[in-house]
């Protein structure tokens, strides 16, 4: 049986790659898709643990996670399609109308 | 059967009642409320003589006839306190009120004026006011209605409100007066505080509870660490401010001459029986409470001393005939003021009824005087006015001689008693008190020359030598309504000096002295035989009567009096002197520097605007200033630093993803080391 | 019941008046606030209650409804009216249908509204002095910042929104503090008591049960929760130096609404501070006397000051406004029966006298179009029944006897120079030395006369100068009228302040000394 740790190292990777993703790309469809290697990590943990655990809740979760990400990419990718509209560019920086 | 005391509240009511009926009625009356203020003050003084008789019957009355405060120990009520001084002080108010009411129907009606209804309202309220206040029996009481005496001189000073002079006088005198009932106020609080009381008579009134405490029979509740005798000298020194203030004593002097402004009837009324007697006559009331207090008594004296011989200086140089008389009534006040502070009780008394009689009447005599010269009141434009208005001249002249102290009008009888009791008490007193009333003494001497020479000096300019300008050559006549009050007070100013004679009394025996007999049989402890005892009292006043070296008593008696009469004779005989014959000169300049000053009335105006406006105005600009940039800055400084704020800290919200992005992972890793610390993981 | 049947009648009423046409709003709103009144006239009459609400004195016309349960308190719908807080819905009663009628002539835009408002109001405020549980009276409280934000707001001068959110902002504020005061003093009783209302809150108090909480010393949390719930009543009196948003407001705010602002507003200020710091904390109250105290004198001294520095008459009213109430604080904080009762007193008899100044610079602005000393002169020949108003206001102002300010005055006169609260007669000094107000008081009222209202007629301003309507100077004669009456027959509201106050003594004679005890060893040196 795999240690839990391992799982561990590998969510902690995959939700680091996430962060940089989201920390240093402007294209919009870039920063989607990072949010959905972070949610991923978060699957890969709450997986493991069910494993780990013995109890399939963890898993069931997981589940629902999915199915919220793909109405999530549903969502963004709408949003995005109202960005390039309105400001012909999918890059996040161009869009800041909503500041001070 | 209802007597005497029974009505005697109507005494002051029937005027307050001519108040409303005139104010709210005069429109519609012939001579605009004239007439109900006539017969209101004469109803006044009918109840008033019948009062005076019932007390000349042996009776007095000291009862509360209204509850101002039904709570605590000892509820606050205004009562009456009917006794010798104050029969005799309501005749004069409801007499001298009665004439300057038929004076204004010639002063004010027949000169055309308006604003008549409220006129008559504010005489018929100012009489009311100063009835109320004779009667009172309490101290507190006493200065309610010391303050509506105020009011209705405010009111009246400025009758004439569409010039610029009457509104500023009204202002000024109630100010300074103000000033003075500030320290009043704070006797009477003080009063009530130390004794629980501020009744004037019966063995639970604050002069008697004094009396035990400084004899060692009582326990009173002294202040601020002082003993019973040095914290009732500050009490009484507190009310004797509002004394000082309403009679226009030094320093609070200055509003009564320009006080002038304001119509001469009310002159009259103010300076004879109302708001300037009011004050001395609060002294007399409460004489048995500074009877006990020989420091108080000296402050007394040399105020008053001072004042008479401060005054009198001023008068001397004056052009407008209104304004001698005002420096003269300040300086007889200050007489009455050197009376009670030398232990002449009577004294003060006496003078305090000759001179509402002879005031009274040169200011009626004045007025009668202004309306023949249509309003135009300096001396220097009249002259002659003797053969074209005899019976004011005669009237007139009477009170002259009475101001002026010449044997046998009325004003020397009181002001002889006044200087002797001043000198036996300072020659027989040992100490400083025995000095203070030896130079208040001299000083009042002194006015005494002055006091001759400005009346004289007056009566000449305005009546003898040649006329000195058309309206004097041609004078306005004056009727019935004048003259007939002017009879009246020139009889009395001549004759009233009868109620005591003491010289006469010295030498004939059966020549009784009324006065002195019907105040030293007053009531218990409200008598004036009470108060000589309170006063030569070793424990108490410690004040005794000496006489001069080798005279006897009779004979120091007719010394003190020849000596003054003579001064009195010497300064009238300058002015006659100086300004007898057809077209006189003013001598003035021969004064030199001194001149200038007493012109200037020794710049106490000056100084006293100065505080006014100089330094209170300055100090409440500055006051302004401050609250605006100090207080209200910090206020609005607050608000400017929370804008401030935010409109830096709102930068943070930059409307690019990627930056919330960063501030989302740093907060991340912020809680997660924050997290790791707390719970020891490196 | 009574109270309820006021409050409905102003809240229903200021509903229909919001409904009803600009028309007849004016008139109908005079009309729905008369019914308040003749309540209010209805309860003074028949009164009978004895003691004070807060020990447990007999209250009348109010009700104790159970409304909420709260982590273990019991909140309650608690009103009720005693000795001390009748006087004052009397006042606001009478005083609301004479701003209505002064607001005739001044308001005339969107008038409906306004009355509206002002209705709205009057039930605020009759809920502030009839509340008996904190959290009733502090709704109320706060109710009433509404529509006197709105009110400056809306129909105030030139800088109307700076005025109005200075005032809220600032209240609003002092309310918070004061609202962590009390809070911190209810927990720190615990278990003693389980509700809000404030007698069991001050019998709880008076019983001692003031305890250590998380090692905090009961005297400790006694001083601070006195000291937050000072300051947060302090801004509403105003005392100096929190007193800056009241000539604000008053300038900018309307005059009928100037007249609420001046009559009853400020007085919630000092009668929160009798209900809650004086009578629930009276032990911290003498240890601080000494500063509350001077903060009193210095009202009434800097407050007469600044007002002898204005031009603008509403601002020297406006001022005067702080020097008055300086009295009150003295009053209150001497501790004597005199003292008490004369602050209470003195509350009332302010009201009357403030708004009838108000009125009178109102009716003389709504003429003139100026309110500067040195725009006009001369209006007494022009306007004379106002102006007659306006001197016996002025004079009233300064404590003229026979007028109410002057019994107001006195009272606390001989209050507080007798008062022991402080060594050494000090409370003798600071009053002697607050008594100089009377002079300063009747400087500036008597120049800003001399020059606005005598000598020759003048106006800087081009409008036919002459006397004002009926229903503008009616008002003005009524409050004469009442300002006199109540200054000759004091006893008509003293009588029953004083029996209520009566309570407050008793209590500092036995169980408040404890607490002095206690607490002048925790601040030591503070004496």
């Amino acid at each position: 049986m795999v240690p839990i740790e391992y799982y561990m190292v590998l969510s902690a990777a995959v939700f680091c790659i996430g962060v940089f993703g989201i920390l240093t790309r402007r294209n919009a469809l870039m920063f989607l898709m990072s949010v959905e290697l972070m949610l991923n990590a978060a699957n890969i943990n709450l997986v493991a643990f069910s494993f780990q655990n013995g109890n399939l809740t963890g898993q069931v979760f997981s589940l629902f996670t999915m199915a919220l990400a793909a109405a999530e990419v549903a969502v963004g990718i709408g949003i995005i399609l109202v960005l390039y509209r309105n400001f012909d560019d999918v890059d996040v920086t161009k869009a800041t109308t909503m500041r001070w | 059967m209802a007597g005497a005391f029974d009505f005697a509240p109507a005494i002051a009511l029937l005027p307050f009642g001519s108040f409303l009926v005139a104010l709210f009625l005069g429109q519609y009356m012939p001579k605009r409320g004239a007439l109900a203020g006539i017969i209101a003050t004469v109803g006044s003084l009918l109840l008033s003589a019948w009062v005076a008789l019932t007390v000349a019957g042996g009776e007095t009355y000291n009862e509360p006839v209204y509850t101002f405060v039904a709570m605590g120990e000892n509820p606050i009520q205004f009562g009456l306190l009917l006794d010798q001084l104050s029969a005799l002080m309501l005749v004069i108010v409801s007499l001298i009120a009665v004439l300057v009411h038929v004076f204004s129907l010639g002063y004010m009606n027949d000169e055309g004026e308006t604003g008549l209804p409220r006129y008559y309202g504010e005489l018929g309220l100012f009489t009311a006011s100063m009835l109320a206040f004779v009667m009172s029996s309490n101290l507190l009481m006493a200065f309610m209605f010391f303050e509506l005496v105020g009011l209705c001189s405010y009111l009246l000073i400025g009758f004439w409100f569409r010039r610029d002079g009457p509104p500023s006088a009204a202002k000024k005198a109630f100010l300074v007066t103000r000033f003075g009932d500030y320290f009043f106020l704070i006797g009477v609080v003080a009063v009530f505080a130390t004794f629980g009381t501020a009744q004037f008579a019966g063995e639970e009134s604050f002069p008697h509870l004094a009396e035990l405490a400084l004899s060692g029979e009582g326990q009173v509740t002294t202040m601020f660490g002082l003993g019973a005798e040095a914290w009732f000298t500050v009490v009484g020194l507190l009310i004797l401010g509002g004394v000082m203030g309403k009679s226009a004593q030094f320093p609070f002097h200055t509003w009564l001459p320009d006080a002038m402004e304001g119509p001469t009837p009310v002159s009259a009324l103010i300076h004879a029986a109302t708001m300037v007697a009011a004050g001395v006559y609060l002294v007399a009331r409460i004489y048995g409470f500074y009877a006990l207090l020989p420091t108080a008594l000296a402050v007394i004296a040399l105020v008053g001393g001072f004042t008479a011989l401060f005054a009198a200086t001023m008068g001397v140089v004056k052009r407008e005939i209104k304004q001698v008389l005002a420096y003269s009534t300040i300086s007889q006040y200050g007489y009455i003021m050197l009376a009670l502070g030398g232990g002449g009780y009577v004294a003060g008394v006496f003078h305090l009824t000759t001179h509402a009689v002879f005031k009274a009447l040169l200011f009626l005599g004045a007025g009668s005087v202004i309306i023949a010269m249509h309003h135009n009141e300096n001396m220097w434009d009249m002259g002659g006015l003797k053969d074209k208005m005899p019976v004011t001249y005669y009237a007139f002249l009477s009170g002259s001689l009475a101001l002026a102290g010449i044997v046998p009008f009325s004003g020397f009888w009181s002001k002889d008693e006044v200087l002797y009791e001043t000198l036996v008490h300072g020659i027989g007193t040992d100490g400083g008190l025995g000095v203070v009333l030896l130079l208040a003494y001299a000083m009042g001497l002194i006015a005494v020359f002055f006091t001759g020479f400005y009346t004289f000096r007056m009566v000449l300019l305005t009546f003898h030598g040649k006329p000195r300008s058309d309206t004097a050559r041609n004078p306005h006549g004056v009727h019935w309504n004048v003259k007939g009050p002017l009879a009246v007070l020139g009889v009395l100013a001549a004759t009233v000096g009868a109620i005591n004679l003491v010289p006469v009394h010295a030498l004939v025996g059966s020549v009784p002295e009324f006065l002195h007999d019907w105040l030293y049989y007053g009531p218990e402890m409200l008598n004036g035989h009470h108060y000589h005892e309170l006063i030569t009292a070793g424990e108490f006043g410690g004040m005794s009567a000496g006489e001069l070296p080798g005279l006897g008593e009779t004979g120091t008696l007719f010394a003190s009096a020849g000596i003054s009469l003579t001064v009195a004779l010497a300064g009238s005989a300058l002015a006659i002197a100086l300004y007898r014959g057809d077209s006189p000169v003013e001598h003035t300049d021969r004064l030199g520097s001194a001149k200038t000053v007493l012109f200037n009335n020794y710049y106490q105006d000056e100084y006293q605007v100065w505080l006014a406006q100089g330094l209170t105005m300055n100090v409440a600009r500055a006051a302004d200033k401050f609250d605006q940039g100090v207080v209200d800055g910090v206020v609005n400084g607050v608000s400017s630093v929370s804008l401030f704020g935010g409109s830096r800290v709102r930068r943070i919200q930059t409307g690019i993803v990627s930056n919330y992005a960063t501030l989302l992972t740093l907060g991340l890793v912020a809680l997660l080391v924050g997290i790791g610390l707390m719970g020891g993981w490196f | 019941m009574l109270v309820e049947l006021l409050l409905a009648a102003c809240l229903v009423g200021a509903v229909v008046t919001f409904v009803a046409p600009d028309r007849v709003a004016g008139k109908l709103a005079l009309g729905i606030s008369l019914l308040p009144l003749v309540g209010a006239l209805y309860m003074y009459a028949t009164f009978d209650g004895s003691g004070n609400a807060l020990f447990g004195g007999a209250t009348m016309f109010g009700e104790n409804v159970a409304w909420l349960d709260l982590a273990g308190y019991q909140l309650s719908y608690h009103t009720g009216l005693d000795g001390l807080s009748l006087p004052l819905v009397v006042l606001s009663t009478v005083l609301i249908p004479l701003a209505i009628l002064s607001a005739w002539t001044p308001i005339q835009s969107r008038q409906s509204q306004f009355y509206g408002l002002v209705l709205l109001m009057e039930a605020s405020l009759i809920g502030v002095f009839s509340a008996l549980d904190f959290f009733v009276w502090f709704v109320f409280w706060e109710a009433v910042l509404i529509p006197m934000y709105f009110l400056i707001g809306v129909w105030g001068g030139p800088r109307r929104k700076y005025a109005a959110i200075k005032f809220f902002v600032y209240t609003n504020v002092a309310s918070l503090v004061m609202f962590i005061g009390f809070m911190t003093l209810v927990f720190a009783l615990g278990d003693s008591v389980s509700s809000f209302g404030l007698p069991a809150v001050t019998q709880a108090i008076a019983a001692g049960n003031l305890g250590n909480v998380a090692g905090v010393a009961g005297s400790t949390i006694a001083l601070v929760s006195f000291v937050l719930m000072f300051f947060g009543f302090a801004v509403k009196v105003p005392i100096v130096p929190l007193h800056t948003w009241l000539p604000d407001a008053h300038v900018e705010a309307p005059t009928p609404v100037s007249v609420l602002l001046a009559g009853v507003l400020l007085k919630m200020g000092t009668y929160a501070l009798l209900r809650f710091n004086f009578t629930m904390l009276p032990g911290v109250a003498q240890d601080l006397a000494v500063f509350i105290a001077l903060l009193g004198a210095a009202s009434v001294i800097y407050g007469a000051l600044l007002a002898l520095a204005q031009q603008d008459l509403k601002r020297i009213v406006a001022y005067s406004s702080v020097s008055s109430m300086g009295y009150v604080i003295l009053g209150l904080v001497a501790y004597t029966q005199y003292g008490l009762g004369g602050a209470t007193f003195q509350m009332v008899a302010h009201g009357l006298i403030s708004g009838l100044m108000f009125m009178c610079v109102g009716v003389v602005y709504n003429t003139t179009h100026t309110r500067m000393v040195g725009d006009m002169s001369g209006l007494a020949s022009r306007m004379p029944y106002t102006v007659g108003a306006l001197i016996a206001g002025a004079f009233a102002y300064m404590g003229l006897p026979l007028m109410a300010g002057f019994a107001g005055e006195f009272f606390i006169f001989r209050g507080s120079f007798a008062s022991t609260v402080l060594p050494n007669n000090g409370m003798a000094l600071i009053t002697g030395v607050a008594m100089f107000g009377i002079v300063i008081v009747a400087g500036y009222l008597l120049f800003a006369m001399q020059r606005t209202l005598f000598g020759e007629f003048f106006s800087a301003t081009e409008y036919d100068v002459r006397e004002a309507a009926v229903h503008d100077v009616a008002p003005l004669f009524v409050l004469v009228l009442l300002i006199i009456a109540l200054g000759t027959a004091p006893g008509i509201f003293f009588e029953m302040i004083w029996n209520a106050s009566q309570p407050i003594l008793d209590n500092v004679q036995s169980g408040g000394e404890a607490a002095v005890e206690s607490l002048a060893t925790v601040l030591g040196g503070v004496r």
